[in-house]
């Protein structure tokens, strides 16, 4: 018994080292080579060459202001929220949820291109309607700059942002703010010199996950950042490899290189940050209910403010997609625009052999994707949770790895590997990027499904009379099922929308539906892009509304 | 079925540093008795019974079941656990969730193959005899504690196992359902006269239960024997100590005289039951609190007479807890509730020898 779980534990290392170390070690090669044909002469030309472009310097100052500007927007927008929900005895508490987890179910992209298609300075409905209005020349707003960036993207984070840090604040031991009031602390006094200084672990971690994660944000950067000339760090690889005849994936794995140094730090910080944020939140949880602020005349007010925020959230984007798809240009919604109204696009997209290949391959993506990132994470979660050896340390630190890693630099190195192999340009090669990158997410449900199997229900079966086999067949893929189908449900909605990898190792051939998109949107087609998005939405909608549903029937069960 | 178990160790390795679970156990498990391993959390009790049932592989020695060697280090045996026939009820119960109270009990026969009609009619009868007739189709998960606790010793019984084992299944139970299920228990334990082994730190637990008691600590067998045998007459310090609240006092042996041993300590010179204890040797005087019974007035007759005053009463509902002070030594005693004494009062009191009991240091 032990051996075969010696054997097994190191069987995983061996693939998920392949399919997470692999990637980085062949940007690293990637970054010292010539030229994806002159693989393996070393060179440090590629970084001389990247870090001495003076464009560089602009992109590193914009990178920097956006994604600090994200981060100090969504961790502010999400403490307030937070406060406003656990704290004060608001209206509709209800709604705080749905901030927290139905902007999920929206892909960024498309919500980019919502903003995008609200606020462009030439046809943005909002200018449109302004102008209009008040007898304007110019566009009042122009979202393509790097306020528009941060709003958006900031928006885009708020919910991440909103997780970490409600949790944090409604277990806050509320006798720490009292003793602080007895003690002759007046209520700003106490908030400063004791709210927050407890929650500043939790702070800190929503607003360091905020910089990594738009750090590797594409969707914003290129649907709102490039037509505004506004380069990023991922744009900026993203043009290196992608325009001109001249790509140069030496340069880009070189630019590469420190965005996913900055990541992996980053990422080592936040995971210091939750493991004291937790150790704070054990320390007060007593299963005190905090006391409720009365927030007397504010209360109507600010929640106005919440549900406005709800709308931008969640209604607007969605409508302003499902609007455009229908009418043939950009119009202002009046009598005459719903009057042009037409299937138009809708058709157009779902008779246009590439758009029905993007949808094919991603479906195809989404659910083979799904299965075998699943499979693989039964195994590993297993291992973690079951197998307490120091190999099974090793292969835990390995499978968490690929969370810090920006998909548009790994999808370069995945680049350097399947360029040698007949991989490259296939389907396969998608496949195998998205599993590599996205395992963490399969690992975690599976490895919380383990920790619920006590091994006495195991070893129970065991001294039944029941084989290792048996007890597998029937005590323990039962009980993991719950884990297995809300692992594959976020699995396949992750994979159905899927850019940033997808943006590098897609092909002819192997188009995708977020590739669809950009291509849209770089041509300008918004009525097509929007029928496309539409359909993005309802099948990554139905897959959450799936896990839900799954999630609750089983919930009961297991108890 | 007898169980024998030689020289058995079993060593974990933590931090560089070797924990010695079990340490060269030597033991031979009656047929038929109920039998607890009883020690303080750490003695490897809970070890021993995972080695017996094959959860756990000892490093050293040899584990018979029957006329079965069922582990072997030498021979190189070791039997899976689900080839060695055993029930076992686990402290957590360890009921599956995703099944009913039926399939929780039919599941050891349905590994076996058993025939469907003799499955219902096997189930039924255990469900009966646990008094749980009805409950087949309930969700397992939905009962109290203590049927939880049922179901887990039906499963345990149904295939008719060679030997039952407990590991603490009473200790996630509250104080009132732990002492009722612990007479079931006892009930259904002693109408099988299957063999049982039974794991607990519970000593009232171990003596209410057992026919036979083995006390560890330290990954160690210190003393096994019936419960009367180790509640008054324990030959270790430990074991008296552990086994309930004694009063232990230094004493050095004096002489052998009319077949009790005679030593000096803090409350003078005493007769205790009888010792082969070598003259001048040092040994630990133990005596229970409820056999010492102080009075006011005038002492009665007869030998180990002790004066001493009361310190100091605690009343505790079924009795007052008080502490006599006599010379430098201070004894718990336990006195009858309507007993006309306070604080401050010089008493007296005679020890019955046989109360006497002269443990090693």
């Amino acid at each position: 018994m032990g051996n075969a779980r010696t054997r097994l534990t190191w069987i995983l290392i061996l693939i998920v080292g392949a399919l997470t170390v692999f990637p980085v070690l062949m940007l690293v090669l990637g970054s010292f080579s010539e030229g994806l044909t002159a693989f393996g002469h070393f060179t440090v030309d590629k970084y001389v060459e990247a870090y001495t472009d003076p464009a560089f310097f602009e992109v590193i100052a914009n990178t920097a202001v956006f994604v600090l500007g994200t981060s100090l927007l969504s961790t502010l927008l999400a403490l307030v929220l937070a406060y406003l929900n656990t704290r004060t005895d608001i209206p509709f508490k209800g709604l705080f949820r749905v901030i927290s987890i139905v902007p999920m179910m929206i892909p960024h992209l498309l919500f980019a291109v919502s903003w995008a298609l609200l606020l462009n300075p030439s046809n943005g409905l909002i200018n449109l309607v302004l102008k209009q209005t008040f007898g304007l020349d110019g566009a009042p707003f122009n979202i393509y700059s790097l306020w528009g960036m941060i709003l958006v993207e900031g928006l885009l984070e708020l919910p991440i942002a909103y997780l970490i840090i409600a949790p944090a604040m409604s277990s806050f031991d509320v006798a720490l703010e009292e003793s602080s009031r007895v003690c002759g602390a007046g209520t700003w006094r106490t908030l400063l010199r004791v709210t927050l200084p407890v929650l500043r672990p939790a702070i800190l971690a929503a607003f360091t996950l905020g910089i990594v994660r738009s750090l590797a944000s594409f969707a914003v950067p290129s649907m709102i950042g490039m037509p505004g000339r506004v380069q990023v760090l991922a744009t900026h690889l993203y043009t290196m490899i992608s325009t001109g005849f001249a790509t140069d994936y030496g340069k880009a794995a070189a630019v590469g290189m420190s965005v996913l140094v900055a990541s992996v730090t980053l990422i080592v910080v936040y995971r210091a940050l939750t493991a004291e944020s937790e150790k704070f939140v054990t320390v007060s949880s007593r299963g005190f209910r905090p006391t409720v602020i009365a927030l007397g005349r504010a209360r109507l007010p600010l929640f106005g403010l919440v549900a406005l925020l709800s709308f931008a959230l969640i209604v607007l984007p969605v409508a302003v997609l499902l609007y455009t798809s229908f009418v043939p240009y950009s119009m202002v919604p009046s009598a005459r625009a719903f009057s042009l109204m037409s299937l138009r696009h809708w058709t157009t997209v779902l008779e246009d052999p590439i758009s029905l290949l993007a949808l094919k391959n991603s479906l195809f993506l989404a659910v083979v994707g799904a299965t075998l990132g699943v499979a693989l994470s039964v195994f590993v979660a297993y291992v973690i949770v079951k197998v307490k050896t120091r190999a099974a340390g090793i292969l835990e630190s390995l499978s968490y790895l690929s969370f810090s890693f920006p998909g548009i630099v790994i999808g370069v190195g995945f680049m350097w590997f399947f360029v040698q192999t007949p991989l490259y340009a296939t389907i396969w090669a998608l496949l195998l990027g998205y599993i590599a990158t996205y395992l963490p997410y399969g690992i975690r449900p599976m490895s919380s499904a383990f920790i619920q199997i006590h091994s006495h229900l195991e070893e129970s079966s065991l001294v039944c009379g029941a084989s290792p086999l048996v007890t597998m067949r029937r005590i323990i893929v039962p009980l993991l099922i719950p884990g297995i189908v809300s692992g594959w449900i976020l699995l396949a909605s992750m994979f159905i929308r899927e850019l940033t990898l997808s943006v590098v190792l897609s092909r002819p051939g192997t188009e995708v539906l977020a590739v669809q998109i950009l291509r849209y949107s770089e041509d300008g087609l918004w009525g097509r892009l929007s029928a496309l998005g539409m359909v993005m939405i309802m099948i990554s909608t139905m897959l959450v509304v799936l896990a839900t549903l799954v999630g609750n029937r089983f919930k009961i069960a297991s108890e | 079925m007898e169980i024998r178990i030689r020289g058995v160790s079993r060593f974990y390795y933590a931090e560089g540093k070797t924990i010695k679970a079990l340490d060269d156990v030597n033991l031979v498990i009656p047929a038929n008795r109920i039998f607890t391993l009883l020690g303080p959390s750490g003695s490897g009790k809970t070890t021993l019974l995972r080695c017996i049932v094959g959860l756990e592989m000892p490093d050293t020695g040899e584990i018979s079941i029957g006329n079965e060697i069922v582990w072997s280090k030498e021979k190189n045996i070791s039997v899976p656990p689900e080839k060695r026939g055993l029930g076992m009820v686990f402290q957590t119960y360890a009921i599956w969730p995703h099944m009913n109270v039926f399939d929780n009990v039919a599941y050891p026969l349905q590994v076996r193959g058993t025939a469907k009609d003799a499955i219902a009619q096997r189930v039924a009868e255990t469900l009966r005899f646990v008094q749980l007739e009805g409950f087949e189709r309930r969700p397992a998960t939905k009962l109290s504690g203590g049927q939880q606790q049922r179901v887990a010793l039906a499963r345990a019984l149904v295939a008719a196992p060679k030997v039952i084992l407990f590991d603490e299944p009473l200790s996630n139970l509250d104080a009132k359902l732990r002492e009722e299920t612990r007479k079931e228990l006892r009930t259904f334990l002693g109408r099988l006269g299957i063999t049982a082994v039974y794991v607990t730190h519970d000593r009232v637990e171990a003596l209410a239960l057992s026919d036979e008691i083995a006390v560890m600590r330290a990954g160690r067998i210190v003393e096994t024997g019936t419960p009367k045998k180790i509640y008054f007459d324990a030959d270790h310090r430990f074991v008296a100590d552990f086994i309930g609240r004694a009063n232990l006092v230094k004493a050095t042996v004096q002489a052998e005289e009319g077949g009790c041993t005679v030593v000096d300590c803090g409350l003078g010179r005493i007769a205790c039951q009888h010792r082969n204890l070598a003259v001048d040797s040092e040994a630990t005087l133990c005596i229970r609190p409820e056999f010492i019974h102080p009075a006011k007035g005038a002492a009665p007759e007869g030998g180990n007479r002790i004066d001493g005053r009361i310190e100091s009463m605690v009343f505790i509902g079924e009795a007052y807890e008080a502490e006599i002070r006599v010379g430098t030594e201070l004894l718990l005693a336990k006195i009858d509730p309507d007993a006309q004494l306070e604080e401050g009062d010089a008493v007296n009191f005679t020890l019955d020898p046989a109360h006497c009991l002269l443990v090693a240091i």
